[in-house]
Protein backbone atom coordinates (compact mmCIF):
# COMPACT_ATOMS: atom_id res chain seq x y z
CA UNK A 1 0.00 0.00 0.00
CA UNK A 2 1.59 3.28 -1.00
CA UNK A 3 0.51 6.86 -0.59
CA UNK A 4 -1.82 6.13 2.32
CA UNK A 5 -2.31 9.02 4.69
CA UNK A 6 -2.11 8.58 8.45
CA UNK A 7 -5.91 8.98 8.94
CA UNK A 8 -6.60 6.29 6.32
CA UNK A 9 -4.09 4.00 7.97
CA UNK A 10 -5.65 4.69 11.39
CA UNK A 11 -9.06 3.56 10.17
CA UNK A 12 -7.64 0.35 8.85
CA UNK A 13 -5.64 -0.23 12.03
CA UNK A 14 -8.82 0.03 14.07
CA UNK A 15 -10.32 -2.82 12.01
CA UNK A 16 -7.15 -4.87 12.44
CA UNK A 17 -7.23 -4.25 16.21
CA UNK A 18 -10.84 -5.44 16.41
CA UNK A 19 -9.93 -8.64 14.58
CA UNK A 20 -6.75 -9.24 16.62
CA UNK A 21 -8.57 -8.86 19.93
CA UNK A 22 -11.99 -10.16 18.92
CA UNK A 23 -13.51 -7.12 20.67
CA UNK A 24 -15.96 -5.13 18.56
CA UNK A 25 -16.08 -2.22 21.02
CA UNK A 26 -12.44 -1.36 20.26
CA UNK A 27 -13.65 -0.15 16.85
CA UNK A 28 -14.67 3.02 18.69
CA UNK A 29 -11.41 3.90 20.46
CA UNK A 30 -9.72 7.25 19.87
CA UNK A 31 -6.42 7.81 18.06
CA UNK A 32 -4.76 8.81 21.33
CA UNK A 33 -6.01 5.93 23.52
CA UNK A 34 -3.02 4.03 25.00
CA UNK A 35 -2.85 0.52 23.54
CA UNK A 36 -0.94 -0.93 26.50
CA UNK A 37 -2.40 -0.89 30.00
CA UNK A 38 -6.00 -0.37 31.03
CA UNK A 39 -8.62 0.01 28.35
CA UNK A 40 -7.26 -1.73 25.27
CA UNK A 41 -4.88 -3.92 27.29
CA UNK A 42 -2.77 -5.05 24.37
CA UNK A 43 -0.77 -8.10 25.46
CA UNK A 44 1.76 -10.42 23.91
CA UNK A 45 -0.92 -12.48 22.13
CA UNK A 46 -3.08 -9.70 20.71
CA UNK A 47 0.01 -7.56 20.06
CA UNK A 48 1.62 -10.33 18.03
CA UNK A 49 -1.52 -10.82 15.95
CA UNK A 50 -1.77 -7.06 15.39
CA UNK A 51 1.87 -6.70 14.28
CA UNK A 52 1.69 -9.73 12.00
CA UNK A 53 -1.39 -8.32 10.29
CA UNK A 54 0.28 -4.88 9.99
CA UNK A 55 3.26 -6.58 8.35
CA UNK A 56 1.03 -8.52 5.97
CA UNK A 57 -1.17 -5.54 5.09
CA UNK A 58 1.36 -2.68 4.91
CA UNK A 59 4.68 -4.50 4.55
CA UNK A 60 6.06 -2.71 7.61
CA UNK A 61 8.01 -4.78 10.13
CA UNK A 62 7.39 -2.75 13.28
CA UNK A 63 9.10 -5.21 15.63
CA UNK A 64 12.17 -5.38 13.40
CA UNK A 65 12.64 -1.59 13.35
CA UNK A 66 11.44 -0.51 16.77
CA UNK A 67 13.20 -2.29 19.64
CA UNK A 68 11.04 -0.73 22.37
CA UNK A 69 7.85 -0.94 20.32
CA UNK A 70 7.15 2.74 20.97
CA UNK A 71 5.13 2.77 17.76
CA UNK A 72 2.50 0.77 19.65
CA UNK A 73 1.72 3.61 22.08
CA UNK A 74 -1.50 4.61 20.34
CA UNK A 75 -3.24 4.10 16.99
CA UNK A 76 -1.93 7.55 15.99
CA UNK A 77 1.73 6.66 16.66
CA UNK A 78 1.37 3.35 14.88
CA UNK A 79 -0.33 4.99 11.87
CA UNK A 80 2.43 7.63 11.69
CA UNK A 81 5.11 4.93 11.86
CA UNK A 82 3.47 3.06 8.97
CA UNK A 83 2.70 6.16 6.89
CA UNK A 84 6.34 7.29 7.09
CA UNK A 85 7.43 4.01 5.58
CA UNK A 86 4.79 3.57 2.88
CA UNK A 87 4.71 7.01 1.28
CA UNK B 1 -12.14 -37.72 17.57
CA UNK B 2 -9.17 -39.68 16.22
CA UNK B 3 -6.68 -37.81 14.04
CA UNK B 4 -6.14 -39.48 10.66
CA UNK B 5 -3.78 -36.98 9.08
CA UNK B 6 -1.14 -34.59 10.43
CA UNK B 7 -0.45 -31.52 8.28
CA UNK B 8 3.04 -30.20 8.88
CA UNK B 9 4.61 -26.81 8.44
CA UNK B 10 8.25 -27.26 7.36
CA UNK B 11 10.37 -24.26 8.47
CA UNK B 12 11.33 -24.57 12.14
CA UNK B 13 8.74 -27.29 12.58
CA UNK B 14 9.41 -30.52 10.69
CA UNK B 15 12.77 -29.04 9.64
CA UNK B 16 15.20 -27.69 12.20
CA UNK B 17 15.65 -24.41 10.31
CA UNK B 18 14.41 -22.36 7.38
CA UNK B 19 14.60 -24.14 4.01
CA UNK B 20 15.21 -21.09 1.81
CA UNK B 21 17.83 -19.56 4.09
CA UNK B 22 20.45 -22.13 3.19
CA UNK B 23 19.81 -23.38 -0.37
CA UNK B 24 23.16 -25.18 -0.56
CA UNK B 25 22.72 -26.98 2.70
CA UNK B 26 19.04 -27.14 3.69
CA UNK B 27 18.27 -27.83 7.37
CA UNK B 28 18.06 -31.34 8.80
CA UNK B 29 14.84 -32.79 10.15
CA UNK B 30 13.88 -31.66 13.64
CA UNK B 31 14.63 -34.76 15.74
CA UNK B 32 11.66 -34.40 18.11
CA UNK B 33 9.17 -33.80 15.30
CA UNK B 34 10.59 -36.59 13.17
CA UNK B 35 10.30 -38.99 16.12
CA UNK B 36 6.67 -37.93 16.64
CA UNK B 37 5.86 -38.25 12.93
CA UNK B 38 7.47 -41.70 12.68
CA UNK B 39 5.56 -42.94 15.73
CA UNK B 40 2.29 -41.70 14.27
CA UNK B 41 3.06 -43.24 10.86
CA UNK B 42 3.53 -46.60 12.57
CA UNK B 43 0.02 -46.16 14.03
CA UNK B 44 -1.41 -45.71 10.56
CA UNK B 45 -1.73 -41.92 10.68
CA UNK B 46 -0.88 -40.23 7.36
CA UNK B 47 1.15 -37.06 6.85
CA UNK B 48 0.83 -33.98 4.65
CA UNK B 49 2.68 -30.67 4.23
CA UNK B 50 1.47 -27.06 4.18
CA UNK B 51 4.45 -24.77 3.79
CA UNK B 52 5.43 -21.30 2.61
CA UNK B 53 8.10 -22.70 0.34
CA UNK B 54 8.59 -23.87 -3.25
CA UNK B 55 7.38 -27.44 -3.96
CA UNK B 56 10.91 -28.83 -3.88
CA UNK B 57 10.95 -28.15 -0.12
CA UNK B 58 8.30 -30.84 0.39
CA UNK B 59 10.21 -33.27 -1.83
CA UNK B 60 13.36 -32.51 0.17
CA UNK B 61 11.53 -33.06 3.48
CA UNK B 62 10.11 -36.37 2.23
CA UNK B 63 13.58 -37.52 1.22
CA UNK B 64 15.34 -36.70 4.50
CA UNK B 65 12.55 -37.84 6.82
CA UNK B 66 11.55 -40.96 4.90
CA UNK B 67 7.92 -39.91 5.36
CA UNK B 68 5.39 -40.34 2.57
CA UNK B 69 3.34 -37.18 2.23
CA UNK B 70 -0.20 -37.94 1.10
CA UNK B 71 -0.53 -34.30 0.01
CA UNK B 72 1.77 -31.29 -0.16
CA UNK B 73 0.59 -27.69 -0.44
CA UNK B 74 3.52 -25.36 -1.00
CA UNK B 75 2.97 -21.69 -1.74
CA UNK B 76 2.41 -18.29 -0.25
CA UNK B 77 -1.36 -18.26 0.29
CA UNK B 78 -3.24 -18.68 3.54
CA UNK B 79 -2.42 -21.78 5.54
CA UNK B 80 -6.11 -22.34 6.22
CA UNK B 81 -6.74 -22.59 2.45
CA UNK B 82 -3.94 -25.14 2.19
CA UNK B 83 -5.49 -27.15 5.03
CA UNK B 84 -8.92 -27.03 3.35
CA UNK B 85 -7.46 -28.21 0.04
CA UNK B 86 -5.66 -31.11 1.72
CA UNK B 87 -8.87 -32.12 3.54
CA UNK B 88 -10.74 -32.07 0.21
CA UNK B 89 -7.97 -33.91 -1.70
CA UNK B 90 -7.73 -36.68 0.84
CA UNK B 91 -11.48 -36.79 1.38
CA UNK B 92 -11.22 -36.75 5.16
CA UNK B 93 -13.18 -34.74 7.71
CA UNK B 94 -11.65 -31.47 8.93
CA UNK B 95 -11.94 -32.71 12.51
CA UNK B 96 -9.72 -35.67 11.64
CA UNK B 97 -6.70 -33.51 10.88
CA UNK B 98 -4.05 -31.96 13.10
CA UNK B 99 -2.07 -28.93 11.91
CA UNK B 100 1.41 -28.34 13.37
CA UNK B 101 3.17 -24.99 12.95
CA UNK B 102 5.76 -23.09 15.02
CA UNK B 103 4.28 -19.75 13.99
CA UNK B 104 1.67 -18.35 16.34
CA UNK B 105 0.03 -16.29 13.63
CA UNK B 106 -0.41 -19.26 11.30
CA UNK B 107 -1.88 -21.29 14.14
CA UNK B 108 -4.33 -18.51 15.00
CA UNK B 109 -5.32 -18.15 11.35
CA UNK B 110 -5.98 -21.89 10.90
CA UNK B 111 -7.78 -22.14 14.29
CA UNK B 112 -10.05 -19.33 13.24
CA UNK B 113 -10.77 -20.48 9.68
CA UNK B 114 -10.84 -24.26 10.31
CA UNK B 115 -12.13 -24.51 13.90
CA UNK B 116 -12.65 -28.29 13.60
CA UNK B 117 -8.93 -28.97 13.13
CA UNK B 118 -6.61 -29.75 16.03
CA UNK B 119 -4.03 -26.92 15.88
CA UNK B 120 -0.74 -27.58 17.65
CA UNK B 121 2.63 -25.96 18.26
CA UNK B 122 5.70 -28.23 17.91
CA UNK B 123 5.85 -28.19 21.73
CA UNK B 124 2.29 -29.55 21.84
CA UNK B 125 3.03 -32.11 19.13
CA UNK B 126 5.88 -33.67 21.09
CA UNK B 127 3.36 -34.35 23.87
CA UNK B 128 0.42 -35.14 21.66
CA UNK B 129 1.66 -38.48 20.34
CA UNK B 130 0.43 -39.88 23.66
CA UNK B 131 -2.95 -38.11 23.61
CA UNK B 132 -6.11 -40.15 22.99
CA UNK B 133 -6.66 -38.24 19.69
CA UNK B 134 -3.52 -39.85 18.27
CA UNK B 135 -3.75 -43.22 19.99
CA UNK B 136 -6.07 -45.85 18.63
CA UNK B 137 -5.09 -48.19 21.51
CA UNK B 138 -5.03 -47.77 25.30
CA UNK B 139 -3.55 -44.51 26.61
CA UNK B 140 -1.87 -43.66 29.90
CA UNK B 141 -3.55 -41.53 32.56
CA UNK B 142 -0.99 -38.74 32.05
CA UNK B 143 -1.58 -38.71 28.29
CA UNK B 144 -5.30 -38.58 28.87
CA UNK B 145 -4.81 -35.62 31.24
CA UNK B 146 -2.80 -33.73 28.61
CA UNK B 147 -5.35 -34.46 25.93
CA UNK B 148 -8.02 -33.10 28.26
CA UNK B 149 -5.93 -29.98 28.81
CA UNK B 150 -6.04 -29.33 25.09
CA UNK B 151 -9.82 -29.80 25.06
CA UNK B 152 -10.06 -27.31 27.94
CA UNK B 153 -8.00 -24.83 25.95
CA UNK B 154 -10.36 -25.11 23.00
CA UNK B 155 -13.34 -24.52 25.27
CA UNK B 156 -11.65 -21.47 26.82
CA UNK B 157 -10.91 -20.12 23.34
CA UNK B 158 -14.52 -20.55 22.26
CA UNK B 159 -15.72 -18.72 25.37
CA UNK B 160 -13.21 -15.93 24.76
CA UNK B 161 -14.61 -15.39 21.27
CA UNK B 162 -18.12 -14.83 22.52
CA UNK B 163 -17.12 -12.91 25.67
CA UNK B 164 -17.89 -9.20 25.62
CA UNK B 165 -15.46 -7.39 27.87
CA UNK B 166 -11.81 -6.66 28.47
CA UNK B 167 -9.10 -9.25 28.76
CA UNK B 168 -8.86 -8.68 32.52
CA UNK B 169 -12.59 -9.21 32.87
CA UNK B 170 -12.31 -12.44 30.89
CA UNK B 171 -9.44 -13.71 33.05
CA UNK B 172 -11.53 -12.98 36.15
CA UNK B 173 -14.56 -14.67 34.59
CA UNK B 174 -12.44 -17.77 33.95
CA UNK B 175 -11.40 -17.89 37.61
CA UNK B 176 -7.75 -17.52 36.61
CA UNK B 177 -5.23 -18.29 39.36
CA UNK B 178 -1.55 -17.50 38.84
CA UNK B 179 0.65 -18.82 41.66
CA UNK B 180 4.19 -17.48 42.00
CA UNK B 181 6.53 -19.30 44.38
CA UNK B 182 10.22 -19.99 45.04
CA UNK B 183 11.37 -23.04 43.06
CA UNK B 184 12.31 -26.23 44.88
CA UNK B 185 14.46 -29.14 43.76
CA UNK B 186 11.27 -30.95 42.73
CA UNK B 187 10.59 -28.28 40.08
CA UNK B 188 13.97 -28.72 38.37
CA UNK B 189 12.95 -31.30 35.71
CA UNK B 190 10.01 -29.19 34.53
CA UNK B 191 12.08 -25.98 34.58
CA UNK B 192 14.70 -27.74 32.47
CA UNK B 193 12.00 -28.89 30.05
CA UNK B 194 10.69 -25.32 29.77
CA UNK B 195 14.21 -24.03 29.05
CA UNK B 196 14.49 -26.52 26.18
CA UNK B 197 11.04 -26.04 24.70
CA UNK B 198 10.11 -22.38 25.11
CA UNK B 199 10.98 -20.13 22.22
CA UNK B 200 8.51 -17.27 22.01
CA UNK B 201 8.88 -16.49 25.70
CA UNK B 202 12.53 -17.07 26.49
CA UNK B 203 15.12 -14.36 27.09
CA UNK B 204 18.20 -16.47 26.35
CA UNK B 205 17.14 -19.16 23.88
CA UNK B 206 19.51 -21.58 25.60
CA UNK B 207 18.68 -24.81 27.38
CA UNK B 208 19.74 -24.91 31.04
CA UNK B 209 20.97 -28.33 32.25
CA UNK B 210 19.26 -29.81 35.30
CA UNK B 211 22.49 -29.76 37.31
CA UNK B 212 22.87 -26.03 36.75
CA UNK B 213 19.25 -25.41 37.74
CA UNK B 214 19.73 -27.42 40.94
CA UNK B 215 22.73 -25.25 41.85
CA UNK B 216 20.76 -22.06 41.12
CA UNK B 217 17.84 -23.23 43.29
CA UNK B 218 20.26 -23.84 46.18
CA UNK B 219 22.30 -20.65 45.65
CA UNK B 220 21.66 -17.78 48.09
CA UNK B 221 22.81 -15.27 45.45
CA UNK B 222 20.02 -16.36 43.10
CA UNK B 223 16.27 -16.43 43.23
CA UNK B 224 14.59 -19.11 41.12
CA UNK B 225 10.85 -18.68 40.80
CA UNK B 226 8.07 -20.87 39.43
CA UNK B 227 4.73 -19.80 38.01
CA UNK B 228 1.70 -22.08 37.97
CA UNK B 229 -1.56 -21.44 36.17
CA UNK B 230 -5.08 -22.78 36.53
CA UNK B 231 -8.64 -21.68 35.96
CA UNK B 232 -12.08 -23.25 35.97
CA UNK B 233 -11.41 -24.89 32.61
CA UNK B 234 -8.36 -26.73 33.85
CA UNK B 235 -4.98 -26.84 35.53
CA UNK B 236 -1.96 -26.10 33.34
CA UNK B 237 0.54 -26.68 36.13
CA UNK B 238 4.02 -25.15 36.01
CA UNK B 239 4.04 -22.87 32.94
CA UNK B 240 6.88 -20.45 33.61
CA UNK B 241 9.88 -19.48 35.63
CA UNK B 242 12.60 -16.95 36.20
CA UNK B 243 16.14 -16.82 37.53
CA UNK B 244 17.35 -13.63 39.19
CA UNK B 245 20.94 -12.85 40.02
CA UNK B 246 20.73 -10.68 43.12
CA UNK B 247 24.41 -9.82 43.17
CA UNK B 248 25.67 -7.28 45.67
CA UNK B 249 24.50 -4.08 44.00
CA UNK B 250 21.18 -2.32 43.76
CA UNK B 251 20.36 -3.88 40.42
CA UNK B 252 18.48 -7.12 40.09
CA UNK B 253 19.24 -8.95 36.86
CA UNK B 254 16.81 -11.48 35.46
CA UNK B 255 19.22 -13.91 33.82
CA UNK B 256 16.43 -16.15 32.56
CA UNK B 257 12.75 -15.53 31.98
CA UNK B 258 10.64 -18.17 30.28
CA UNK B 259 7.03 -19.17 29.83
CA UNK B 260 5.20 -21.87 27.90
CA UNK B 261 3.32 -20.49 24.90
CA UNK B 262 0.24 -22.36 26.12
CA UNK B 263 -0.03 -19.69 28.85
CA UNK B 264 0.07 -16.87 26.31
CA UNK B 265 -2.69 -14.27 26.50
CA UNK B 266 -3.60 -15.26 30.05
CA UNK B 267 -1.81 -12.56 32.00
CA UNK B 268 0.97 -14.84 33.24
CA UNK B 269 4.11 -13.14 31.93
CA UNK B 270 2.75 -9.73 32.96
CA UNK B 271 2.02 -11.07 36.47
CA UNK B 272 5.54 -12.47 36.74
CA UNK B 273 7.15 -9.19 35.58
CA UNK B 274 5.06 -7.19 38.07
CA UNK B 275 5.91 -9.64 40.85
CA UNK B 276 9.64 -9.44 40.04
CA UNK B 277 9.52 -5.63 40.23
CA UNK B 278 7.77 -5.75 43.61
CA UNK B 279 10.13 -8.41 44.88
CA UNK B 280 13.19 -6.37 43.80
CA UNK B 281 11.73 -3.26 45.44
CA UNK B 282 11.21 -5.04 48.77
CA UNK B 283 14.77 -6.31 48.70
CA UNK B 284 16.11 -2.79 48.33
CA UNK B 285 17.05 -2.97 44.65
CA UNK B 286 16.42 0.13 42.56
CA UNK B 287 16.42 -1.29 39.05
CA UNK B 288 15.32 -4.53 37.48
CA UNK B 289 17.19 -5.52 34.31
CA UNK B 290 16.18 -8.17 31.81
CA UNK B 291 18.89 -8.95 29.23
CA UNK B 292 17.05 -10.39 26.27
CA UNK B 293 18.23 -11.93 23.02
CA UNK B 294 16.37 -9.98 20.34
CA UNK B 295 14.99 -12.23 17.62
CA UNK B 296 11.82 -12.30 15.50
CA UNK B 297 10.93 -15.46 17.34
CA UNK B 298 10.68 -14.03 20.83
CA UNK B 299 8.96 -10.82 19.74
CA UNK B 300 5.91 -11.71 21.93
CA UNK B 301 8.25 -11.43 24.94
CA UNK B 302 9.26 -7.90 23.87
CA UNK B 303 5.57 -7.00 23.70
CA UNK B 304 5.12 -8.20 27.27
CA UNK B 305 8.19 -6.21 28.40
CA UNK B 306 7.01 -3.05 26.63
CA UNK B 307 3.52 -3.49 28.07
CA UNK B 308 5.00 -3.84 31.56
CA UNK B 309 6.96 -0.59 31.39
CA UNK B 310 10.39 -1.99 30.48
CA UNK B 311 12.66 -0.17 28.04
CA UNK B 312 15.81 -1.38 26.34
CA UNK B 313 18.99 0.43 27.23
CA UNK B 314 21.49 -1.05 24.84
CA UNK B 315 21.90 -3.66 22.20
CA UNK B 316 24.69 -6.11 21.49
CA UNK B 317 26.53 -7.01 18.27
CA UNK B 318 24.39 -7.89 15.22
CA UNK B 319 25.39 -11.56 15.34
CA UNK B 320 24.07 -11.87 18.88
CA UNK B 321 21.82 -8.91 19.53
CA UNK B 322 21.11 -8.76 23.23
CA UNK B 323 19.18 -5.78 24.51
CA UNK B 324 19.01 -5.01 28.21
CA UNK B 325 15.44 -4.12 29.12
CA UNK B 326 15.05 -2.37 32.41
CA UNK B 327 12.71 -0.46 34.66
CA UNK B 328 13.13 1.42 37.91
CA UNK B 329 11.44 -0.38 40.80
CA UNK B 330 11.75 1.87 43.82
CA UNK B 331 8.85 3.96 44.97
CA UNK B 332 5.88 2.75 43.03
CA UNK B 333 5.98 -0.97 42.34
CA UNK B 334 3.24 -2.17 39.98
CA UNK B 335 0.06 -3.59 41.47
CA UNK B 336 -0.47 -7.33 41.19
CA UNK B 337 -3.77 -8.32 39.56
CA UNK B 338 -6.26 -9.84 41.99
CA UNK B 339 -5.85 -13.34 40.57
CA UNK B 340 -2.15 -13.59 41.42
CA UNK B 341 -1.27 -15.60 44.50
CA UNK B 342 2.28 -14.96 45.54
CA UNK B 343 4.35 -16.19 48.42
CA UNK B 344 7.07 -14.11 50.05
CA UNK B 345 8.06 -10.79 48.59
CA UNK B 346 5.06 -10.37 46.30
Amino acid sequence: MSGATAPEVTGELRDILVRATGREELGGIGDQTPLFGDGVGLDSLTGTLLLREVHRRFGVDVAGEDLNLDALSTLATLAAFIAERTT
Amino acid sequence: MIVKCVIWDLDNTLLSGVYLESPDRPPAADPAMLAAASTLRDRGIIHAVASRNPPEAAAYAARITGLDFAAAECGWGRKSDAVRRIVADLDIAADAVAFVDDDLFERAEVSFAVPEALVLSPEDMADAVAWPEFSPGPVTAEARRRGEMYAQRRLRLQEARSFAGSRDEFLRYCGTEVTIEPATAADVPRLHELSVRTRQFNTTGQAVPEAELRELVASPAHQVTTVRLRDRFGDDGLVGGSVVSRGAGRDWTVTLLMMSCRAMGRGVIEALLAWLARSADRSGATTLSVPCLVSPRNMPLRLALAGSGFRAAESGPPDRPVAVFGRPVSGSPPELPGWVMASGAG
